[in-house]
């Protein structure tokens, strides 16, 4: 990290915190509270240890459906409107099969702005795309979430990004679908082992990208397969391998699920899109007829030495309850098969060529009191062909394969500081050769941190040390290398 | 018929004696609030008198945590009394208070105890302890610990009963949420003595 910018780095903190020391003093207590809090008439704190990332107790609700993992009619505090007396159930089929909606719209806001410091650009990146040194309040993202439950066997998750601006913030549906908790129940298996939910949603990946803390999103979620760089005057031999499936975004499907041994063991397979088109809205560059699937399992060991505690949703803390300390193993597998060429769109005298791809890997998050490790590998793999428009031919050519993931960590300073470090690192041999990074492994580090000035408000602040990326010298020809470093500081809040 | 005429003066003093022993009185009366929410859960009780002594009653006092609120809201004890702590839900709490009438030395945490039991603390030091979940931040209740056995909370008209004070004068204190305490200075008799007050923001 050179000077300039460890200067401003210590500038720009020293700043966001002297604006969070004036808004401790000045600012009244914050009544206003998200779609679950109003029902519940509770503080964001039950669920989240740091919003969006859930607490055990914010796991076990969105496990059981967005409800209280027990005796949830207990703590409604706004009463649902009934769609039928209970009784209907008797009636039924003969009658509307009764059910409920939440007492009042449960719709909840979430703004995100932040400050932008970056790198000075070499007067040769600028020409292709400028970006600015400073900026104020980029990407600047509203969005709209509205959750809950329509009784005991139907929940719901809708979030969008209602306005967006800015380089690197998108708008649109995130996440839109409707579960069916506990479907298990019709074939007597044991409580929450089979829900089943359809509609668009983020995978069930193991560190969420959508409902991330952190400012930045994992490299490897965004990697995607390209064999072949632009192409230049007079090439006649080109490797095919163009997928733009990212496993970050989400996708359209169907998802069957399940939570069993008290939540501690997780599955699920879903069956989606996977291209991640926008079909349907535009021009269509990305549909395909296949479908892919994605197969997850992860296993939740409990180190609470207390038996009882071990049971309970939240261990018993000294202080008060508090996460169990555990060790979750996980592994996950995506396959599909990406085609290209439909109607001859790129290589005339050949039909549709198809490439099967899997993405797979596993993880591991430890926590322990005030301290979380995480990390993630994965492996990428897409079927790749050299076509020959001279001989107009076309082999197997060897596959694009990558490599990657992510390590961090995140302490507890206080329950309203959070210190974190990050390192991703992408290796893609395919991305080497199409001059994305200086080196053959992308490496990334971010030393964070955040400061929940109240329950639902966030002051966040992200240093970024990127890998070197390659560019040409114009006057020498000679290649040099930038590294894009940021910081990134910023408000966020939920209401 | 001297002898006659003082066996009837014994017997005389004797009747008009007997009445003459003290009879508790009760306190009554209303609280008003000026520019609080509310006139309700306000503590009213009498200070300490000097050379008496009152032993706190060994009956344990009851503060229970059910639905993710403190049952009731404002506890009054006297000084020594033993407060136990129940968790009548199913998910986890705990009681802790940062300080009792802003002396933090005299914090106290008591930990995470599962559903249906309880923790008891007796209260020692004189003051208002801000009952806290550490987990549920919007839970809050008050343990008000007072010197003498004569308290009362108010009701949600600000109404409260005193029962059962020996004639006397004494000191009407309140304490409220919100509002200021109060100090009002009563005579009681062994009739209903009433004292309205009014609690200011």
């Amino acid at each position: 990290m050179n000077r300039a910018a460890t200067n401003f780095a210590v500038t720009a903190t020293l700043v966001v915190l002297g604006g969070f020391l004036w808004i401790l003093a000045t600012t009244p207590r914050a009544d206003a509270i998200p779609a679950f809090s109003r029902k519940y008439q509770t503080s964001c704190s039950t669920c989240h240890s740091n919003y969006p990332e859930l607490n055990d107790f914010g796991e076990a609700f969105k496990k059981n459906g967005f409800k209280f993992p027990k005796d949830d009619d207990q703590f409604v505090k706004e009463p649902p409107v009934l769609l039928g007396a209970k009784a209907q159930k008797e009636a039924f089929p003969k009658a509307l099969y009764p059910g409920e909606i939440p007492g009042s719209v449960p719709i909840g806001f979430r703004y995100s702005g932040n400050f932008n410091w970056n790198a000075k650009q070499p007067a040769p990146l600028q020409a292709a795309g400028f970006t600015p040194q400073t900026d104020l309040f980029v990407p600047n993202t509203l969005t709209i979430i509205s959750a809950g439950s329509f009784g005991q066997n139907f929940a719901f998750w809708i979030d969008d990004d209602i306005s967006a601006g800015g380089t690197g913030a998108g708008g649109g549906l995130g996440d839109g679908y409707l579960r069916y908790n506990d479907i298990g129940h019709i074939f007597k298996l044991p409580l929450n082992s089979l829900n089943v939910r359809f509609g668009q949603f983020e995978l069930d990946l193991p560190f969420s990208q959508a409902r991330t803390i952190y400012p930045s999103g994992y490299d490897i979620y965004g990697e995607t397969a390209v064999a072949q760089p632009s192409p230049v005057a007079g090439q006649t031999v080109f490797q095919t391998t163009n997928n733009p499936f990212i496993l970050g975004t989400p996708q359209r499907g169907i998802e069957f699920g399940g939570y069993p041994n008290n939540g501690n063991f997780t599955w699920s397979i879903a069956l989606v899109d996977g291209t991640n088109s926008n079909y349907g809205l535009g021009q269509s560059i990305f549909a395909r007829n296949t479908k892919d699937v994605y197969i997850r399992v992860s296993q939740r060991f409990n180190l609470e030495r207390d038996p009882v505690s071990r049971k309970e949703v939240q261990a018993a803390g000294p202080t008060g309850p508090r996460d169990h300390t555990s060790i979750r193993l996980g592994g996950f597998y995506y396959a599909g098969t990406n085609e290209l060429n439909y109607g001859g769109s790129q290589f005339g005298f050949l039909g549709v060529i198809s490439e099967p791809f899997y993405r797979a890997g596993g993880d591991v998050r430890f926590k322990y009191r005030n301290l979380e490790l995480f990390g993630l590998g994965m492996v990428g793999h897409d079927n790749n062909h050299s076509v020959d428009t001279n001989a107009m031919t076309i082999t197997t050519a060897p596959a694009v394969t990558f490599t990657g993931g992510f390590a961090g960590a995140n302490y507890w300073v206080y329950p309203w500081l959070i210190g974190y470090m990050r390192y991703d690192f992408v290796n893609s041999p395919t991305d080497f050769a199409n001059a994305v990074s200086q080196y053959r492994t992308r490496n990334r580090f971010s030393p964070g941190f955040q400061i929940l000035v109240r329950a639902n408000i966030k002051v966040i602040g992200e240093y970024q040390y990127h890998w070197g990326m390659p560019y040409v010298d114009p006057t020498t020809n000679n290649t040099l290398y930038f590294r894009p470093n940021s910081f990134v500081g910023g408000i966020d809040y939920v209401f | 018929m001297n002898r006659t005429l003082k066996v009837m003066a014994i017997v005389l003093l004797a009747g008009f004696g007997f009445p003459m022993v003290s009879r508790a009185g009760d306190i009554k009366g209303k609280v008003t609030a000026q520019g609080i929410k509310s006139p309700e859960n306000i503590a009213v009780y009498l200070d300490a008198v000097a050379g008496k002594k009152f032993d706190a009653s060994a009956d344990h006092v009851v503060v229970d945590q059910k639905k993710m609120t403190f049952v009731p809201h404002v506890t009054v004890v006297q000084q020594g009394t033993t407060v136990d702590f129940l968790n009548s839900d199913p998910v986890g709490h705990n009681v802790y208070w940062p300080s009792i009438s802003g002396n933090k030395k005299l914090a106290h945490n008591l930990g995470t105890w599962p559903q249906g039991q309880k923790k008891p603390f007796q209260f020692m030091d004189l003051g208002a302890a801000s009952l806290l979940c550490n987990v549920h931040p919007e839970m809050s209740g008050y343990v008000v610990v007072v010197p003498t056995p004569y308290f009362a909370v108010t009701d949600k008209d600000g109404n409260y009963t005193i029962k059962n004070v020996p004639p006397g004068h004494y000191t009407i204190l309140t304490w409220s949420e919100e509002g200021k305490a109060t100090t009002t200075p009563v005579d009681v008799t062994a009739a209903t003595t009433t004292v309205d007050i009014t609690v200011k923001k």
